[in-house]
């Protein structure tokens, strides 16, 4: 076979460790000199030992189709019983309440001949076996493809109740979750290259603990992968770890601005329980300490809010906007029983759980956004390539005319309602006049009507519609950064897409009337002027 | 691209969960998990609840030595990663060991993929469902007694071995990057099963595949082969594929088809070299489906693989006519399909060296072979089911359509009687009437094409006075090759 891009795979260092790994020659170097040569020989030969014997035809009145074995097992069928959307409840019921996948779902259904109902009480009886792979299996998987990469049988040597098939099946599904965690490195990267361009900061790669690792493989994607985070509790556990990750959090308090959650006065990082204490809010820790010895506790490495110095080592700890670490989660995850450890009853990994509980909300929100984009470009597709532009009314009936007429008042009121300071849009909405009529319109009747309070009262319903639409990811650092962090800001908003313009408010400029679509949209923002 | 609207068909898909398992080795590209992530994905899209799904039972020795030998399935089965050094000399016999490694569980996953492909074909003969999609097969290249191109079971000739019981012609289309050697020789002496396949040739594995390589004996003729250079993109394929296509079926009449769907011949892929996209290998699905005989689809190649997922998925979606979203659902591997999670991919700006002017070359020079076929009665000019017409052959086209058109019909008889001769046992006229009990009646519709352009068009340029030139001049670029290192 024609291997002629091998030469361009990014090889890691870490595949070459160890000799060959299928104790044979691997067909990369061999099949240059082998396959080249007797391509010019190659020919379709002809002879009893080439080809196949060809069978009789059955003639039509000798067939009996019916007696023939299928030769497969039939494990669906579709049905037009039940509709589509019945169907994905059904699913998602099952996949989320009894850990079922899609097929196994439909399977279920289709053995009780597509009675949803008897299917669905029955889901309970047959729940799946839960992922066999236990914590230490999987840490062990992952020590022995470091040393011997895609060499599964060795690595099954080190997990010899695995088969070779478990193997391959938990490799394809763990390189992913690799890039899932590696986001932190992704944006880190990203920040470390436009800080690198602009000359203004340090570079912060060396502050990960554990580092990060890079890994690429052959399907030419690169994948790196935060051990600190895999391994979270372990190395939190150990040492000064953990204090070092306060420093983090400390720093991201900073950017990551109050809205997020309540932040320790001491450390300031962001935790899920606060208490007060001799005038300060305190963490956990921070009132643990306190109670037991009187004084605040003493912290190492960069802090939070303290010292005039840190303003520097801020930046380099900061994590990429939209990720914290709560502090109290740490902790759960620190104190519960490490993979290495006996499974001892009784003693239930906490943080082992809240990680579990967190992948699930991720992948059902990231199921909920690919939905809403289908759903999105199937209307898109349904309002055809013009857009609203052939739904306009045709030339304006009425012409441009920059009297008021108090239907006309009536109207821009109300579309001031809509469309907030869109001055366009109003326009538009009305028809006879101007964007610059619009906009006298709106200074000289302000308070007349009191069109600030309409405002304020659109810019709430669309700020409530783009808070759902920002989710996950968090828009608040933007918003409500404070101005020592100013450079951090407008670097962030570079490299992320759901950048917010603000105006000298501090709200945002509604969407043009284009942009009006369900509130899943994320608004498209015009410069203000 | 307006599409016409797809036709519901009955469509039945074979899968093995364990078929993803299987791992041919450290840096092999041959990656059988592409499988799993098709199934996934088109889970996900909820196509698989539109379809019958089969686990296909594992093929037997008994099965596949209807054509493998015998030697060669026992030596498949016994071999085993830890027993190798044992087999050295079968190894080389057979050709494992290098493309062809000797991998954890390798007899199961023959029997997996021939077990799929061979299933369908039954259901086909029973006429249970009008389309069958195997992905776990289409390996293309298993010869009878060798392994070859990471295949090691042919899947599809066990497959159109099933289908001839009942069809009287089958016919085979290969899309895969790779010429279908492994098929095209079993194949080569037998008038019962035509094969087409469009590949890159010069330099490229397997180094069979040549314009003038033929069929032989009573299958003379019965083999096309069509040799593309680099770079070929959607339109260029579309503008060889359909009159090939076309004037295939209407000489050949086959009664099934089987299209190899190898996704190596998409852009970006580690090995192919072709600049398709999933929307231009799909619409050769939608061609083929169009003609409305029973159909199997199979896999083959595909070396990026979440491209071949995208566009065996695609695939899915036009067997079964139904409309799916360019973003793709959350699936169990759709990190794999990052940053864009769409379900299209755009060519790259690699230069197309199939220029117009070859291709129509190529074209000509096939027309030429296809004349040599024996014809079905009653087939001559017939409106063909496909309003794609390519744009080089429209100007001539409007200039003496009526006075050429005869000339052709005489060009054809007559080469048809020339026909006779060249093979006396040939059988035509059995072939006439013992056609199968599914005539395959190319549909009759109304030309879409702003020209109302027929198939009249391509046998009017076929018949160009400078035919002897052209067959010169195809064979061309061959001698140009560079000689092999």
């Amino acid at each position: 076979m024609v291997l002629a891009e091998r030469s361009n795979d990014v090889r890691n260092g870490k595949r070459s460790r160890g000799p060959s790994p299928n104790g044979h020659g691997s067909p990369d170097s061999s099949s240059e000199d082998e396959n080249v040569i007797p391509f010019a020989a190659e020919k379709i030969r002809v002879g009893r030992d080439y080809q196949a014997v060809c069978p009789e035809l059955e003639p039509v009145e000798q067939r009996r189709p019916e007696l023939i074995s299928d030769r497969a097992l039939l494990v669906w069928s579709p049905t037009c019983d039940i509709s589509d959307i019945k169907l994905d409840e059904y699913i998602t019921t099952a996949k989320e309440k009894y850990g079922y996948n899609g097929e196994q779902a439909l399977g279920m259904l289709f053995w009780h001949k597509h009675d949803l109902n008897r299917a669905s009480m029955d889901l309970a009886n047959f729940t799946p076996f839960p992922d066999e792979w236990t914590v230490e299996d999987k840490v062990l998987f992952e020590q022995a493809f470091q040393f011997h990469g895609k060499s599964f049988h060795r690595i099954r040597q080190m997990l010899p109740d695995k088969s070779i098939a478990s193997l391959v099946k938990y490799y394809y599904s763990w390189k992913k979750t690799r890039a899932r965690t590696s986001l932190m490195d992704v944006v880190s990267e990203g920040r470390n290259a436009t800080s690198s361009g602009t000359g203004k900061r340090e570079s912060g790669a060396g502050s990960e603990p554990g580092g990060s690792d890079k890994d690429s493989d052959n399907d030419e994607k690169k994948w790196t992968f935060h051990r600190g985070i895999v391994r979270g509790g372990k190395s939190l556990a150990a040492g000064g770890a953990p204090q070092r990750a306060a420093g983090q959090q400390g720093a991201q308090g900073e950017g990551g601005g109050e809205s997020a959650g309540k932040w320790c006065t001491v450390c300031g990082i962001l935790c899920n329980q606060i208490t007060a204490h001799n005038s300060q809010k305190l963490c956990q820790a921070c009132l643990v300490h306190a109670r037991r010895t009187g004084t605040m506790r003493p912290l190492c490495g960069p802090s939070g809010r303290r010292g005039p110095g840190s303003k520097q080592q801020r930046y380099k700890h900061r994590l990429p906007r939209g990720i914290y670490i709560n502090h109290d989660d740490l902790v759960a995850m620190a104190t519960g029983p490490q993979p290495g450890d006996p499974p001892q009853p009784g003693l239930i990994n906490h943080g082992e759980a809240m990680l579990k509980a967190m992948d699930r909300e991720v992948i059902s929100l990231k199921r909920q956004v690919q939905q809403n984009k289908q759903q999105l470009s199937a209307m898109k597709r349904k309002v055809g390539d013009t857009g609203v532009e052939e739904l306009r009314p045709g030339e304006p009936p009425a012409k441009i005319n920059s009297r008021w007429t108090n239907d006309e008042l009536l109207m821009a009121v109300r579309a001031v309602r809509k469309y907030g300071r869109d001055f366009q849009a109003i326009a538009e909405t009305l028809g006879t006049k101007t964007e610059a009529h619009v906009r006298s319109f709106f200074i000289s009747y302000r308070r007349r009507y009191n069109l600030d309070a309409m405002v304020r009262e659109h810019e709430a319903e669309r700020g409530n519609a783009h808070h759902i639409q920002a989710g996950t990811t968090s828009t608040e650092s933007a918003e409500t950064g404070d101005n020592t962090n100013n450079g951090t800001d407008s670097s962030q908003s570079t490299n992320k897409d759901e950048k917010m313009e603000v105006d000298s408010e501090g709200v945002a400029i509604g969407a043009s009337a284009e942009a009006g679509g369900p509130p899943t949209t994320p608004p498209k923002h015009k410069p203000a002027k | 691209m307006a599409m016409q609207p797809h036709s519901k068909k009955r469509v039945c898909y074979y899968y093995d969960s364990d078929i993803g398992n299987y791992y041919y080795g450290q840096g092999h590209p041959m990656k059988p998990h592409r499988i799993r992530m098709t199934h996934n994905l088109l889970l996900n899209y909820g196509l698989y609840r539109k379809m019958e799904i089969y686990r296909p039972h594992k093929a037997t020795a008994d099965e596949m030595t209807k054509f493998h030998s015998d030697d060669y399935i026992r030596f498949l089965r016994s071999i085993r990663p830890d027993n190798m050094s044992e087999y050295n000399k079968q190894m080389q016999r057979f050709n494992v060991g290098e493309d062809c490694p000797v991998f954890d569980g390798l007899y199961e996953f023959c029997q997996l993929s021939a077990g799929g492909s061979v299933a369908a074909a039954v259901k086909l003969n029973k006429q249970a469902s009008e389309i069958c999609i195997n992905w776990g097969g289409g390996l293309h290249h298993a010869k009878k007694s060798e392994a070859s191109g990471f295949c090691y079971v042919n899947d599809i000739v066990l497959g159109i071995l099933e289908l001839l019981k009942y069809h009287q012609r089958v016919l085979y289309i290969d899309i895969d990057v790779h010429h279908g050697d492994g098929v095209e020789e079993a194949f080569y002496t037998t008038d019962r099963v035509m094969t087409v396949s469009f590949h890159k040739y010069g330099e490229y594995f397997p180094g069979t595949g040549d314009l003038r390589d033929i069929g032989a004996g009573k299958g003379k003729y019965y083999a096309v082969n069509i040799p593309l250079r680099d770079g070929m993109d959607d339109e260029s394929y579309e503008s060889i594929f359909v009159p090939i296509i076309s004037k295939v079926m209407e000489t050949f009449q086959p009664s099934a088809v089987v299209l190899q769907c190898g996704a190596d011949s998409l852009t970006g892929d580690r090995l192919g070299c072709f600049n398709l996209t999933v929307r231009g290998h799909g619409r050769c699905v939608e061609l083929v489906k169009r003609f409305g005989l029973p159909f199997l689809l199979v896999g083959g190649g595909g070396y990026t693989i979440r491209n071949v997922s995208r566009c065996w998925t695609y695939e899915t979606s036009v067997a079964l006519g139904v409309e799916i979203a360019n973003e793709l659902p959350y699936n169990d591997y759709f990190e794999y399909f990052g940053p864009d999670f769409k379900l299209h991919i755009s060519p790259s700006n690699m230069s197309n060296q199939n220029t117009p002017e070859y291709l129509e070359k190529i074209k000509n020079r096939l027309f030429e072979n296809l004349r040599m076929l024996p014809h079905a009665p009653g087939v001559q000019v017939q409106a063909i089911p496909e309003d794609a017409v390519n744009d080089e052959s429209e100007d001539e086209d409007k200039v003496d359509k009526d006075e050429r058109l005869p000339q052709s019909e005489k060009d054809k008889r007559i080469t048809g009687d020339g026909e006779l001769s060249d093979s006396e046992d040939e059988g035509e006229g059995g072939r006439r009437d013992n056609r199968s009990y599914r005539t395959p009646q190319p549909r009759k519709r109304p030309r879409l094409d702003k020209d109302g352009s027929t198939i009249k068009d391509e046998i009017k340029t076929e018949d160009s006075k400078d035919d002897v030139k052209n067959i010169s001049s195809v064979e061309e670029p061959k001698k140009e090759l560079p000689p092999n290192p």
